[in-house]
């Protein structure tokens, strides 16, 4: 059966259809969808269909318009979803390419009776069928009819109730709930205490959990299944959690296809997975999760979803089987008989992939970046992105993941519990934080037996060994090493033999490691920084080259070499003799470089300019090569590139594949940071960077010399130190005052920076970095008050600005830039500031000799403009600008790297018919215990770009689509210092018009009485409480104005705060932002009768 | 020092030699002996107990294209108690040896076995591991008829090892070509074997016959008697025979076609498998070729002619039914989804039908498991 037969062109009108995003990159739900809707899109405009894609998720890929594509930067909820079904009137909707977001609100659709209204056939999984998948009474009943093993478990929807099951079951329990995405409110109770606590904080923003049997210890093991209309059904992958059973599957290590399962096992979860996908009528894609006993062939389903998924994202990377692609094809209409498997092209693609590798998923976390969050694992997941390490044994792809995932190139061999005791190594083993495996290797390395660290951990003795040889090599290497008399690196590895070396290449130690333990013994007491170390490592890379032991080029073909293929999807292993592809044309490949993991200030932003960087030099004919290590993005699509190495962007990897592809050049500023700090040591290894020089990347990021430079050009800048001792800060601050911003030098994302407005609170933030060196500076710099912070994006082509455009933040400087409402084009920024910025960026330009993408970050105080930062790279804004002005500033970027001729572009920003906002997403949801406050820090994990006719409808619409809802209930306001309160008058009346009971903290409350409104009063400790407003679910949004930078007033407000997160209300913080969204709502009846804007 | 890492620096480097004149140096696994056979290779990600105790791969070096074997160890063979001994498919491995990149050394599984070496020691098997296996899966696709000779160092390179009597009619250094003799006295029981007490009675002709056609037909409510090749087998007392998996040239079975010529000209319910599905495509006067490098995976795709139903299949074959030369009174009942071969054939009044693939699985998928039911219900 072709396609769906109301699917054809009707006369020659192709008929719409509409894919569902999943939003904003939250934990739990990230940069997967824009794989799978991407490569979703791809498949329906084949088959002759126009796709209307909702996704507020500007920088996602699947946002950019083309033909036979309509894209609506609107929130997935029902209720815009219906306007635009109303407006467009497609055929057909799709649930399954858009996470949790998208399925609920299909499921809504349809029980509301608007798909049937509008006359929308759900594509794929039934909404039924899909009920039963997400009601865990419903399931647990069909699992009962179709004889299928599940945890004993009772749905309740009171405390009392729980904890009565509880004790029925048994301790240990886990809660569940239903209808969330990455086990939100999921834990583990050991008893009743620990039992209600959770109970409790879940029941307040879920009607219903459950509650049961906890399966601890217990193997965890996923399958991906794909089923289509004709019932014809299969599996693509397994794939087992290091870590058993109780962390949650997102924050587990995962290894694919399963290792320590034997074939009965396997084939009795294949069996029931394809059991249960029957009977629930599963069309396109499943994820189905089981526990499996290690003591005997028994088991259970944990659960299933019936969608694309982080891990179907994952089975597609780990297979090369494009699972997305093939579900859009099946949901369409295709029976699998019918479809080829893309990456042969010859053979069928019913079909289930046979791998000769194996692949490794380690969880990124940015745990460090939350204060007061717990960094222990459990059934709530906390990692905010991936990696995946692909190889030929598990020690290679244990090695390599870990290097990918920590951005650095030390690995497992970092040490990072050298110094801790027995008991604290003991305790993180059998507590596991996203440290364990650190702590595992430690233990090693002290000689713990495979059987006490399996005691402790749980973790299969399989997996351990692996892990104890890593440890015990070495040992055995820095021994060997220590014994030798050469003190050249060169010389002393030539001592090795050469069969040995090769052995420790192949079991993933990296020449920056292996350099690492020759200094260790030789000058233990000499502190070698990373750049040096990086330099000797050549040395070993040198001898590696003249002995020849060097990484072959494997392919990934889904069928383990059993059909010939020209396969592009490529990964490096040192357990080969053969390359599977043989270069012909020297010198016409173009490498561009991707951002690695997502992460707190490093996401989808960069991947979609690391697309578009390659599909632009695919489309130019260049060969287009990409490397990196992220499975949830499209730029690891095999088909964004002509060639995918799937592999570390490290200086060691990064320089074996320039080895093979001898390229023009490399692209290492479309990346984000991480790529972009490969600059310097690539350039000094002779490798040919396109765009930028390294010295111009250098002197933009050292502080030092850019600084000299603005001095040079006289461009303002806040004043600043480079301090390395304390004395150097106190003579700083006693001349020119506090508040001070603090950071370390070269940051990410404002890893540890903060203001300090007293001595005390200096004091603290001092506290928390490394200690103050002349290794490790850290920079002091006046902090402005109310000020704005402005930004530009732009292009330059050598030293010529080519493009810039100019963009506002919401709230006034102080908030990280990543986590900051952005407005484009700006709509408060004075002509005069305007020009004189961009007067500013020329000179720069000009100063730096920028030759390609950069961003340059200011603050403005009056018509006062000061120059805060320039990135010689992509920015994190380059998608949002893009999108709105309409010009592709990668492609601009690609143009310049390519030396092209270009002509200067002029855009007047008067014409963009909207306004675009840029809002960031937060997920303190799932971090417990983290205080929800904007700062210089970053903390953010996903953004939103909405357009409006105006500011305040984009502004409604981009708050919408963060989860910031419009109260129904009621609001808690504490409006923070005396100037904000003042300030806040501006848009006190907005707030009442909201029609809603209005509580405030005592001040607050006294402030608005004497301004003569009515207020319910609320108090820090005697009643009413505010914290019991907040929990007895009185209001469902908190304003809570965080007095800046002020130590005790942020412990005071936190729990107000941290109690609105676990109740789930929204909250907003910002002064600024909070003023811009109450005035907002004047348009408020305006946009919901507006028309739907696309791009 | 753990045990792992100390056994494999004393391993001993090996080589496999080819008949294409390529050699690859690997480290010595198991037996310290030479051996030699028809290269192949499976992709199968599990089951490798199963794949070399499987009686099919007689007089071969398999090659696991899977980096990883040994994960789980090898089960214990409980006293040669078939019906017990899951992971195993016969009472021996029935390779010559083995080729991979990796092996693991210990058995952590539940199923308290031993280690996949040690399983192979005790069975004077050797392999090679240090291999870039998937170089070698390449290198034997992309050549027909590949044989090959494990050495270890300080090994001659002798067929000294024999295990399966027809390996003694090859010279000293010749390479071993199972397809040249006929193999079926070499895995054929001798004498006839009952075994489960049910009603309907299947008479299993045994060329090499997998342990799991025999469990799940007693697990199906089934009695058996397995009888050997060359007996008289239509004579035994029976309401079906099936015609059983096995190793080589299914035209080099002595009259073992003949015989099941026989069979099929009664209107008793005949099962061929595999090679018994070889057998009887013959006897139907079909014709069979050898295919370039065979299936042998765990991933084959079929469907069903009627309904275009689709199936994962096992399979482990060299040898293919010309499509051609189907029979009138025959139809084409399987066809494999990635080159159209015939995966199986059916009967057009008759109670015969046979498939190439492996209902029986172990290893592999068990989708296809309702052909050994629609035969029972035929009985």
């Amino acid at each position: 059966m072709p396609i769906l037969k109301f699917l054809n062109p009707k006369g020659n009108k192709k008929q719409k259809v509409i894919l569902l995003g999943s939003g904003a990159l939250a934990i739990g739900q990230a940069g997967e969808f824009d794989y799978s809707g991407s490569q979703a899109v791809k498949a329906l405009q084949e088959e002759g269909l126009e796709v209307l894609v909702v996704n507020p998720n500007i920088a996602s890929v699947q946002t950019n318009s083309e033909i036979d594509k309509k894209v609506f930067l609107y929130p997935v909820t029902p209720f815009w979803v219906e306007k635009i079904i109303e407006q467009e009137r497609p055929v057909g909707i799709i649930s399954s390419f858009g996470g949790q977001t998208a399925l609920n609100c299909v499921i809504e659709l349809e029980k509301s009776g608007v798909l049937k209204k509008y006359g929308v056939e759900v594509l794929g999984t039934q909404v039924e069928a899909l009920e039963v998948s997400e009601n865990r009474d419903l399931f647990a009943k069909r699992m009962q009819e179709i004889e299928v093993p599940i945890p004993q478990s009772k749905a309740v929807s009171t405390v009392e109730d729980a904890l009565k099951v509880a004790e029925e079951i048994g301790y240990p329990v886990i809660t569940r709930s239903a209808f969330a995405l990455g086990g939100l409110g999921s834990g583990l109770a050991k008893n009743a205490e620990t039992l209600k606590n959770l109970a409790s904080a879940a029941l307040m923003s879920v009607p219903q959990i459950l509650i049961e049997k906890s399966l601890h210890g217990w193997k965890e093991i996923e399958y991906e299944v794909m089923r289509d209309r004709q019932g014809n059904c299969i599996t693509i992958c397994n794939m087992e959690n290091f870590d058993p059973m109780g962390i949650h599957t997102g924050d587990s290590i995962v290894i694919a296809p399963c290792q320590t399962i034997d074939n009965i096992e396997n084939n009795m979860l294949r069996d029931t997975a394809i059991k249960i996908v029957h009977s629930i009528g599963v069309v396109g894609e499943c994820n189905v999760q089981f526990a499996l006993s290690p003591f005997k062939y028994e088991f259970y389903v944990i659960e299933i979803n019936a969608r694309l998924s982080r891990s179907s994202a994952l089975a597609s990377k780990a297979t090369g089987y494009p699972i997305a692609y093939i579900a859009a094809k099946v949901v369409s209409g295709f029976d699998l008989l019918e479809l080829k498997n893309p990456v042969t092209t010859t053979t069928s693609a019913f079909f289930e992939p046979s791998l000769d590798y194996v692949t490794l998923k380690v969880p990124r976390w940015d745990l460090t970046k939350f204060t007061g969050v717990s960094k222990l694992l459990g059934t709530q997941m906390k990692s905010v992105g991936e990696v995946m390490a692909i190889g030929r044994n598990f020690c290679e792809i244990t090695q390599k993941a870990i290097r990918m995932v920590n951005e650095n190139e030390e690995g497992i061999t970092a040490g990072v519990f050298k110094d801790a005791s027995k008991e604290a190594l003991e305790y993180e083993i059998e507590n596991p934080t996203n440290l364990r495996l650190f702590a595992i290797y430690e233990a090693f390395k002290r000689g713990y037996t495979l059987e006490r660290i399996a005691e402790l951990s749980s973790i299969s003795k399989w997996f351990l060994t692996h892990v104890q040889t890593l440890a015990n090599t070495e040992n055995e290497v820095t021994e060997i090493l220590a014994k030798t008399k050469k003190k050249d690196i060169y010389e002393a590895f030539k001592t090795l033999d050469k069969g040995y070396l090769r052995k420790l290449k192949s079991l993933g130690f990296s020449d920056y490691q292996l350099v690492k333990f020759f200094l260790s013994v030789k000058d233990p007491n000499v502190k070698y920084t990373q750049k040096q170390i990086k330099t000797l490592s050549l040395q070993v890379r040198k001898l590696r080259k003249k002995l020849n032991v060097v990484p072959v080029v494997k392919q990934i073909d889904t069928t383990s070499a059993e059909y010939p293929t020209g396969s592009n999807y490529l990964y490096l292993s040192y357990d080969g003799q053969h390359n599977d592809i043989a270069l012909t044309k020297k010198n016409s490949s173009i490498i561009t470089l991707g951002s690695g993991s997502y992460r707190i200030g490093s996401s989808l932003e960069f991947d979609w300019c690391s697309v578009m960087t390659s599909k632009y030099f695919k489309g130019k004919r260049s060969d287009s090569v990409i490397i990196n290590c992220n499975p949830e993005t499209v730029s690891t699509d095999f088909s964004t590139s002509n060639r995918l190495y799937f592999e570390e962007l490290s200086f060691e990897r990064v320089l074996d594949i320039v080895d093979i592809e001898k390229p023009k050049g490399v692209i290492a500023s479309m990346g984000g940071q991480n790529p972009n700090n490969l600059i310097q040591p690539l350039n000094e290894a002779k490798v040919k960077i396109l765009g930028h020089s390294a010295k111009t990347v250098d002197m933009a990021e050292d502080r030092n010399k850019f600084s000299t430079l603005l001095d040079k050009l006289e461009i303002d800048q806040p004043e600043w130190i480079s301090a390395t001792s304390r004395k150097e800060i106190d003579e700083f601050i006693k001349r020119v005052g506090f508040p001070v911003l603090i950071r370390p030098s070269f940051v990410l994302s404002g890893t540890l920076m903060n203001v300090a407005s007293d001595d005390s609170s200096l004091d603290y933030f001092l506290s928390l970095t490394k200690d103050i060196s002349d290794d490790y500076p850290v920079v002091i710099s006046k902090f402005i008050l109310d000020a704005k912070e402005v930004e530009c994006d732009g292009v330059a082509k050598d030293g010529e600005v080519i493009i810039s455009l100019v963009s506002e933040h919401v709230e006034n400087a102080g908030v990280h830039s990543g986590d900051a409402t952005l407005v484009f084009p700006p709509e408060k920024l004075y002509v005069k500031t305007v020009n004189s910025i961009k007067d500013i960026v020329r000179k720069i330009a000009k100063g730096l000799n920028l030759n390609g993408p950069f961003n340059i970050q200011f603050i403005a105080k009056d018509n006062d403009v000061k120059v805060i930062e320039c990135n010689s790279r992509a920015s994190r804004s380059f998608p949002f600008i893009s999108k709105v002005s309409g010009k592709n500033l990668a492609e601009i970027s690609c143009k310049v790297m390519n030396k092209e001729k270009i002509k200067k572009i002029v855009i007047d920003e008067s014409e963009i018919p909207f306004v675009g906002i840029k809002a960031s997403m937060f997920s303190y949801q799932r971090l417990d215990g983290a205080d929800p406050v904007t700062g210089v820090e970053m903390g953010s994990t996903g953004e939103v770009g909405c357009l409006g006719s105006n500011f305040n409808q984009a502004m409604l619409l981009s708050m919408e689509a963060t989860q910031i809802k419009k109260p129904k209930k009621g609001i808690l306001l504490s409006s923070g210092r005396e100037r904000d309160k003042l300030k806040f008058m501006e848009v006190v009346d907005s707030l009442y018009k909201l029609n809603v009971p209005i509580y405030a903290t005592t001040g607050t409350a006294r402030y608005l009485k004497e301004k003569g409104y009515n207020v319910n009063c609320v108090h820090w400790n005697d009643s009413p409480r505010a914290v019991d407003i907040i929990k007895d679910g009185k209001v469902d949004f908190v304003i809570n104005i965080h007095k800046n930078f002020d130590l005790t007033d942020r412990k005071d407000n936190a729990e107000i705060r941290k109690t609105a997160i676990k109740c789930g209300c929204s909250i907003l913080t910002n002064i600024e932002k909070v003023m811009a969204y109450l005035k907002a709502f004047d348009d408020y009846e305006k946009l919901q009768k507006s028309h739907c804007i696309n791009l | 020092m753990d045990k792992t890492m100390t056994k494999k620096q004393t391993r001993k480097k090996a080589t496999l030699e080819l008949s294409n004149g390529m050699k690859f140096e690997g480290k010595l696994i198991g037996s310290d002996v030479a051996v030699s056979g028809e290269m192949v290779f499976n992709t199968g990600m599990l089951g490798y107990s199963e794949s070399m105790s499987d009686p099919s791969y007689v007089g071969q070096i398999l090659v696991f294209s899977f980096c990883l074997i040994g994960n789980y160890g090898v089960p214990t063979l409980n006293g040669g108690d078939f019906f017990m001994s899951y992971g195993h498919e016969s009472s021996s491995i029935k390779t010559q040896g083995i080729i991979a990149s990796e092996i693991f050394d210990e058995c952590y599984h539940h199923n308290n076995g031993v280690s996949l070496e040690e399983w192979m020691i005790s069975q004077q098997v050797p392999g090679i591991i240090g291999v870039d296996t998937r170089y070698l899966v390449q290198t034997i696709r992309n050549s027909r008829n590949l044989f090959g000779w494990i050495i270890p160092e300080g090994c001659k390179k002798e067929n000294t090892i024999k295990k399966f009597p027809f390996v003694e009619n090859f010279k000293k250094e010749e390479y071993v070509d199972p397809s040249k003799f006929n193999l079926m006295p070499t895995v054929s029981t001798k004498t006839n074997c009952i075994y489960g007490t049910g009603k309907k009675k299947v008479a299993v002709v045994d060329c090499g016959v997998k342990w799991n056609i025999l469990r799940m037909l007693v697990a199906k409510g089934c009695s058996i008697e397995l009888v050997p090749w060359d007996s008289d087998f239509s004579k035994v007392k029976a309401d079906g025979w099936l015609i059983s998996n096995g190793p080589g040239d299914p035209r080099n079975t002595g009259d073992l076609v003949e015989r099941v010529s026989d069979l099929l000209k009664d209107n008793k319910p005949v099962l061929g498998i595999c090679l018994g599905h070889q057998i009887i495509s013959l006897a139907s006067g079909a014709k069979i070729k050898k295919m370039p490098y065979g299936h042998r995976s765990h991933n084959q795709p079929v469907f069903a002619i009627p309904g275009h139903k689709a199936f994962m299949t096992s399979q482990n074959h060299s040898y293919t039914v010309d499509s051609e030369t189907i029979m009138p009174d025959w139809d084409l009942w399987f066809e494999n989804a990635n080159d159209k071969g015939v995966e199986g054939i059916k009967h057009k009044t008759k109670p015969f039908m046979s498939v190439q693939f492996h209902p029986e699985a172990s290893s592999g998928p068990n989708d296809t498991g309702w052909i050994l039911d629609q035969f029972i219900k035929t009985l």
